[in-house]
This record gives structure tokens, C-alpha cells and sequence, in this order.
């Protein structure tokens, strides 16, 4: 599940690889640990027995840096896959963002492709989630063994609901980023249909069009194009920077509606009592009764966020007033002042 | 493995903080650092995520301290399972000198004390627990709360993408 923590201005996303045992999901993350670079590389880390199998999870953070204005990282998981770990796995897949399926394109591994294909079909049902919505790539991995299944085969068994898919030798890096690539985008983009402000635009329906596309090079070129909204910024050849900080100037920070934040009651009512000495000058032995101390708070409660600094002012001004007319009435002013005009003069 | 009423709520509800949540966890957390006079102090979400912290933390990895610590609270909410019980809501490590302290937060949410021999796990438990009830209450409001405040930037989608091709290599 995405974290969008606006406080630390940080977009966390989960990627979980799954798949079979020994489809190479430990070995796509060691890959991508080596491939990184070092501004964006976490430590990889591993449960695993003492054979390598993982136990439990692999865990690898990986920073994107700033993103319009918010700090990204993609947090990757492999799940074990063995089949009797599936509890664990289990674990491992819940509040995913995003899934990437190893398969292995080993022919005498089709049932347990298929099988770990359909554990995860149904372990993401347990957790609400339909397969066919999440972000979902799926990466045929160890294609240099002889032998090994044709992509049209792979697709067939695996692929009916047409995701994105990659092919790959995972032990030799390749197609290892560009599947990541692939599953970080489709993560990106959900994202930003769920979050960003509405611009009616981009169709959002439409997010997975049914081509299998095959593999390698362009992850989907039919979705791209499904998503033209943002015109020229796809072509300017130096993406990286300048999307970012410029063109938000109405971005979220100031514009935050009064009406989310729960009224900041208790806050003002401290404050209150603190102003009140200064008021009368001469501190005379009866204390001016603070009078109209009590009535304005809720009255004027203007929790718009500005608008509390302004309110705290009043409510100072207020006592003041009052301090002075009250003591002005107990003619404890009489020295400097007429008797105010609402006395009779006796 | 079924899935109880609470988690079915969850699904629905993503998790977003805003700064006015934040600062108020933060002065709640401050507090309890001082009163139980523990290092440091961690939220972390059921799915791995880092909330907040507070306290001393520098020298950690704090994101994958997050994710094994959800990790291992999920992995002991299974075994509590197995042995009939619905959640263990405290896990406690020991080590040498450190020692670490988990428990629940809410329905999704773990408390993660880091101390030394400076205090006793005692006081440790006993501010955790108090502080647990207030975040506990604190939570419930924000899930309460249509989230209706801030928005991601428009652009973000596609800088996203640039900083993926950058990174991963076009």
C-alpha cells in the first residue's frame, strides 16, 4: 500500500517479486543491487536459510530521490517460493503496490509456474485485491537454457490477462532492469491516477490494454500512448530535473483545506489566561474580573489555519478592553481619567 | 487463512499522514522518549513503511529496520495464530547492551522502542503502553478523517518515470 507520509514529504511504494522456487526472484534483486547507482542503492538484505533459499523475505530499498517535490522510494521484496512457505509469502505480498512475476521458462517448470501464478492470484484475493487491477509485470526469466519455452507458449499459460511481460537471463543481468522499470512505471502511474489531483484528462479506465506486449525493449507502447495528457514533457531528451520543482507552483503545501484539520479548540483557551496581568495599570488590590473572558472562544473559532495567530490577537485585545473598562468603572483610574460616561456621576 | 473484520477495513483505508498528524504522533513520541528514558523511538506500518521516529537514529537503516520489524511482528501474529491466540501485541529482544521493544499500535501500526541499560524494560512497558492507548486514539481520528487535504503534484507521474529512466538506465 502506498505511503504518502506528507509530513516527510516521502512516497514509499512496495514491489514485490514473486514467483516459483529458484525462478531468480534473490538473484533479479542482487542484479538490480549491483546495477543501481550508489545514490540510490539500499542495502540488500536477506532472510535466508543456509543455503540461500530465502526464508522469509529479500529486502532492498531503492531511492528515487525527489519526485515533484516528494521523496521516493521503491521498497523491493522477493518472497520465498517454495511452496511450503506459503504463509510467509503471504505476509511478505500484503500492502503490496505492485507485483513482478518471475517465471521460469524451464518446460519442467510450467506446473510450478502456473501454481505459484494461481497462489498468488489467490493470495491477493485474500487481501482484497484482484489480480487483474494491481500493477503487474511478468519477467520470463532464464531464457538461455536450452530448451526453453517459446514466449507464445509462456504467454498462453501464464499470460491470459495480458500483462506487460520481459524476457530476461537474470545470472547475467539481463532484462533485469527493464523489468523493474517496466513494474515501477505501471506503480507510478497508478499512483498518480489515485493521488494527483483529477484533471479528468488521462482516461484511467483503460490502464492495462489486452496486448501482450513482447517483451524486451519498450515495456508498453499501447499504454503510453493511452496516456498522452502531459503532452511535450515526455519528449524533452532531459527528463530528469525539471519536471520536478518548477512547474508545481500551486503544489500542495499552503493550499491544504481548513476543512480536514480538526479545530484547534483547546490550544487558545492555554493562552488566554497568560495576557491577563498587564492589564490594569496600577495592579490595585481587587483583581479587574477578566469579564468578557469566556464568550468570544467559540463564537469566533476560525480554524482556518492562518486565520488562528489573528484570533489569538483578538481575543488579546479583548482582555485588554475589558481589564481597562473594568477598571476604569471601579475608579481605579480616577487619577488619570473622567468616571467613564456610563456612571452617574454621584 | 481468513481474515478478520479489522483487516477488512484496512484494505479500503490507505494511509496517508499529513504534517498536523505528524507533529502531534511527534510530540506524543517526545514525550515518552524522555519519560522512559529510552534512545530512540520508531513507528513503522504493518506494511513495512516508516511513519516517523524519534530520538537518536542516525547510524540506522531505518528503512530496513521498518520493514524487518513489520516483518517479524507478522511473522509472530502467525505463530500466535497457530498457538490460539489473535496477536501477540508485545515482542521484546535482548541483546548485549541494546535491546528493542515492539507492540501494537492500533490495527496497523507498530511501536518500536530502541534502549540501552540507561532505563529498565519495565519502565520501557509501562510508558509504551500509555503511549500506545493515546496514539491508538490519535489513529482512529486520522482514519475517521476523509482524507481530503493534500494532493500529490499533477506531474508527479511523469517525473517519476524520467527519475526511473535516469536511474534504471532508458
Amino acid at each position: 500500500m502506498v505511503q504518502i507520509n506528507f509530513a516527510r514529504r516521502e512516497v514509499n511504494c512496495k514491489i514485490v517479486f514473486y514467483g516459483p522456487g529458484l525462478s531468480g526472484k534473490t538473484t533479479n534483486l542482487e542484479i538490480i543491487h549491483k546495477k543501481v547507482p550508489d545514490t540510490a542503492r539500499g542495502n540488500l538484505t536477506s532472510i535466508a536459510t543456509e543455503q540461500d533459499r530465502t526464508l522469509f523475505f529479500d529486502f532492498m530499498p531503492l531511492d528515487l530521490g525527489q519526485v515533484a517535490g516528494m521523496k521516493t522510494k521503491l521498497f523491493l521484496y522477493t518472497v520465498p517460493g517454495q511452496v511450503y512457505y506459503d504463509s510467509t509469502r503471504k505476509l511478505v505480498l500484503q500492502g503490496a503496490d505492485g507485483v513482478s512475476f518471475i517465471a521460469d521458462s524451464d518446460p519442467n517448470r510450467m506446473n510450478d509456474n502456473i501454481e505459484s501464478f494461481k497462489n498468488l492470484e489467490r493470495n491477493l484475493k485474500d487481501y482484497g485485491v484482484d489480480i487483474r487491477k494491481i500493477p503487474l509485470v511478468i519477467q520470463y526469466n532464464k531464457r538461455d537454457l536450452p530448451g526453453a519455452l517459446s514466449i507464445a507458449e509462456l504467454n498462453a499459460k501464464l499470460n491470459p490477462i495480458g500483462v506487460p511481460t520481459f524476457e530476461a537471463v537474470a545470472v547475467k543481468g539481463e532484462g533485469v532492469m527493464q523489468t523493474l522499470k517496466g513494474i515501477s512505471k505501471l506503480v507510478v502511474e497508478r499512483l498518480n491516477e489515485e493521488y494527483a489531483p483529477v484533471k479528468t484528462a488521462a482516461p484511467a479506465a483503460a490502464p492495462r490494454p489486452a496486448s501482450p506486449t513482447p517483451a524486451h525493449g519498450s515495456p508498453r507502447p499501447a499504454a503510453a500512448a493511452a496516456a498522452p495528457a502531459p503532452a511535450g514533457q515526455k519528449g524533452t531528451s532531459v527528463r530528469p530535473a525539471p519536471a520536478a520543482p518548477a512547474p508545481r507552483p500551486a503544489a500542495p503545501a499552503p493550499a491544504r483545506p481548513a476543512a480536514a484539520l480538526p479545530p484547534a479548540a483547546p490550544r487558545p483557551a492555554v493562552a488566554a489566561p497568560a495576557p491577563l496581568p498587564p492589564a490594569p495599570t496600577r495592579p490595585a488590590s481587587p483583581p479587574p474580573r477578566p469579564a468578557p473572558r469566556p464568550a468570544p472562544a467559540p463564537a469566533t473559532t476560525p480554524d482556518r489555519k492562518g486565520g488562528s495567530k489573528a484570533w489569538i490577537w483578538l481575543l488579546l485585545l479583548l482582555v485588554l478592553a475589558g481589564g481597562f473598562a473594568g477598571a476604569w468603572h471601579m475608579d481605579l483610574l480616577k487619577e488619570y481619567l473622567p468616571p467613564p460616561p456610563w456612571k452617574q456621576p454621584r | 487463512m481468513g481474515m478478520g473484520k479489522a483487516d477488512e477495513s484496512l484494505r479500503s483505508t490507505r494511509l496517508v499522514f499529513y504534517k498536523e498528524d505528524i507533529e502531534r504522533i511527534a510530540k506524543i513520541l517526545t514525550t515518552f522518549l524522555k519519560n522512559a528514558n529510552a534512545r530512540c523511538v520508531l513507528l513503522v506500518d504493518k506494511d513495512g513503511h516508516l511513519v516517523t521516529k524519534e530520538g537518536e537514529s542516525s547510524t540506522y537503516d531505518m528503512d530496513t529496520i521498518s520493514a524487518l520489524v513489520a516483518g517479524s511482528f507478522a511473522a509472530t501474529k502467525q505463530m500466535a495464530k497457530l498457538l490460539g491466540e489473535e496477536e501477540f501485541s508485545i515482542m521484546f529482544h535482548q541483546g548485549k547492551k541494546d535491546n528493542i521493544q515492539l507492540s501494537l499500535v492500533g490495527e496497523r501500526t507498530i511501536l518500536a522502542v530502541i534502549f540501552d541499560d540507561k532505563t529498565t524494560l519495565g519502565m520501557v512497558r509501562l510508558y509504551a503502553s500509555q503511549v500506545s492507548s493515546k496514539l491508538a486514539e490519535l489513529f482512529g481520528e486520522i482514519a475517521d478523517r476523509k482524507s481530503e487535504g493534500e494532493k500529490i503534484s499533477q506531474e508527479f507521474g511523469q517525473a517519476a518515470k524520467g527519475k526511473l529512466d535516469d536511474i534504471f538506465g532508458a
